[in-house]
């Protein structure tokens, strides 16, 4: 009863190993197929929820406040579903924003080099050096993408348990480890930790829901108690509490929402200049 | 029937996982063991051999050939090590030493630096600061040396086949996880592995002999016929050609010597 995150550096080749891992153990498989779901419960079009998963897409066009709400969509879907337990899910960033549940074993895989070389060469119709740099620049892309957004480096091999290279070690032999290692006691699901991640689900929504008024919110949850941190001026404190307490206690699983506000020293400024 | 390095930052408990995995798959632990060999067998002070491989390259030392020539040396004494087989490595850039011999296993075992300043402390007896900022400065170190000799980050996951983090894995799941990699169908020792290592020794034998008197020279063998490369005119490549003649004299299994100018040394050259 455990909860693997795949991550990989070429994503088909992560959800290859992430769709064996899944027939190998018995567990659901969840990947990018979620993402129409989301896009017709979010009313962002679709192109526009799998581009803000994109590490090297050009942000031209898609304003910070429709990825933030599109990615905040896909993690409430995500989260949703890991609920169930016994899943493997790769392709939707889970690795960073599923932080501190015990019973998660996050995995990044390595595709072979060459193998992506000879990729990039005949889908760009170019010299192995120039894939070789394009590779590179994917590669400063994805840290970036991860920094920029949820604040944490994604090719930092100290944000999973294992990473594996299939440059030498075969795709079934890393799908057995990956069994194997899942099957330690210690990736088995436990009151706590199941409520950890109830927690974040919670959060999450209450996000989402805030998302469409507030952009700058940020919410934990503790049991059915809800804590909302945001800025605001003084004149307008009130006014935002209250609407903040009526949007997310009308959500499910929420009894009680706790609102902390800070001065927003900035736009006061702004406003006195 | 494998070669495991085992690379790890200071406190990382790669020394235990090392030592577990060696006890576990019957093989032979060493660390240490090569820099003696490398001092004895060149007649350079073990301390010397030490920095050149852990401290990171002063502005003087990049124009110095003394560098190079340590870690010729110290790969020199570990290939002879290595060439036994059976054999798990965790001293200082294993991975860059052998890199590009099939049947290695590379794998890193990092910890978290919260974890490490602690055992640092305990260890050393230190405040956190002072436990904080010895292990960042060393890990510093590390990524200075092999940027600058090797032009990659030793925090690049993909310079390994594993990278294990000990934090919810124990050291016991690590050796788990290492030894069932180890004994895998990739890291098997065959005849054609065997040869490659067989001839890697010859060119790092022959490399560590030529270092000393010439600079930027290039070695590689296959099936014993050892090609030099040398950078330089006529007259240095004929000076480079007696001395790797007289040196190949001495050295079993070479077959045949070539050596040639070249513009550039070749990538796949000691």
């Amino acid at each position: 009863m455990s909860i693997i995150l795949i991550s990989s550096d070429h994503y088909e080749t992560g959800r290859a190993v992430a769709q064996q891992v899944a027939e190998a153990t018995g567990y659901a498989f969840l990947d990018r197929e979620i993402l129409g779901e989301v896009a017709s419960a979010s009313q962002i079009p679709e192109p526009k929820i799998r581009k803000s998963l994109e590490r090297s897409s050009s942000t031209v066009g898609f304003p910070a406040k429709v990825r933030n709400r599109a990615l905040a969509s896909i993690q409430a879907a995500a989260m949703a579903r890991l609920l169930d337990d016994k899943v493997v899910c790769h392709g939707l960033a889970a690795h960073l924003y599923v932080l501190g549940v015990s019973h998660v074993l996050k995995i990044r895989i390595l595709c072979k080099e060459e193998e992506r070389v000879s990729l990039i060469t005949a889908e760009r119709k170019v010299g192995i050096e120039k894939a070789r740099k394009i590779i590179k620049k994917q590669e400063a892309a994805d840290k970036r993408w991860s920094l920029d957004l949820f604040g944490r480096d994604e090719t930092n091999p100290s944000q999973y348990d294992m990473v594996i290279s299939l440059s030498q070690i075969e795709t079934d032999e890393a799908v057995n480890a990956i069994v194997e290692t899942v099957s330690y006691r210690k990736f088995q699901s436990m009151t706590y930790s199941i409520k950890c991640l109830r927690d974040k689900e919670l959060s999450i929504r209450v996000k989402l829901a805030l998302m469409e008024k507030y952009n700058d919110v940020d919410v934990t949850a503790d049991g059915t108690t809800v804590v909302v941190r945001t800025k605001a001026l003084r004149r307008e404190k009130r006014k935002k509490t209250e609407s903040i307490r009526a949007v997310a206690g009308q959500i499910p699983g929420v009894s009680y929402v706790e609102v902390h506000m800070v001065k927003d020293i900035f736009r006061q400024a702004a406003e006195s200049a | 029937m494998a070669i495991i390095t085992i690379s790890r930052g200071s406190y990382s408990k790669g020394k235990e996982v090392a030592e577990k995995v060696a006890s576990r798959l019957g093989y032979t632990c060493i660390s240490r063991d090569v820099l003696l060999d490398a001092s004895e067998n060149f007649h350079i002070p073990e301390m010397k051999l030490v920095r050149a491989i852990h401290d990171a390259p002063s502005l003087l030392d990049r124009f110095s050939r003394s560098q190079q020539a340590f870690i010729a040396y110290i790969r020199c004494a570990l290939v002879q090590h290595v060439k036994e087989d059976n054999v798990v490595y965790h001293g200082l850039a294993g991975h860059l030493l052998l890199k590009g011999i099939p049947h290695v296993l590379k794998v890193r075992v990092i910890a978290d630096l919260h974890d490490r300043v602690r055992a640092e402390m305990k260890r050393e007896k230190v405040s956190e600061k002072a436990a904080r900022s010895l292990l960042l400065k060393d890990d510093e170190e590390r990524r200075k040396w092999t940027q600058s000799l090797y032009g990659v980050d030793p925090w690049d996951s993909a310079l390994y086949d594993l990278v294990v983090h000990i934090r919810k894995l124990t050291v016991e799941d690590a050796v788990d996880i290492i030894s069932d990699a180890a004994v895998s169908a990739p890291f098997k020792t065959l005849k054609q592995t065997q040869q490659k290592m067989e001839d890697y020794g010859m060119a790092c034998q022959l490399k560590a002999s030529l270092v000393d008197s010439f600079d930027n020279v290039g070695v590689k063998s296959e099936y014993g016929n050892i090609l030099v490369y040398a950078k330089g005119n006529e007259h240095h490549v004929q000076r480079v050609r007696k001395k790797a003649m007289e040196i190949t004299g001495k050295m079993t299994g070479v077959n045949e010597l070539e050596v040639h100018a070249a513009q550039k040394l070749p990538p796949n050259t000691v």
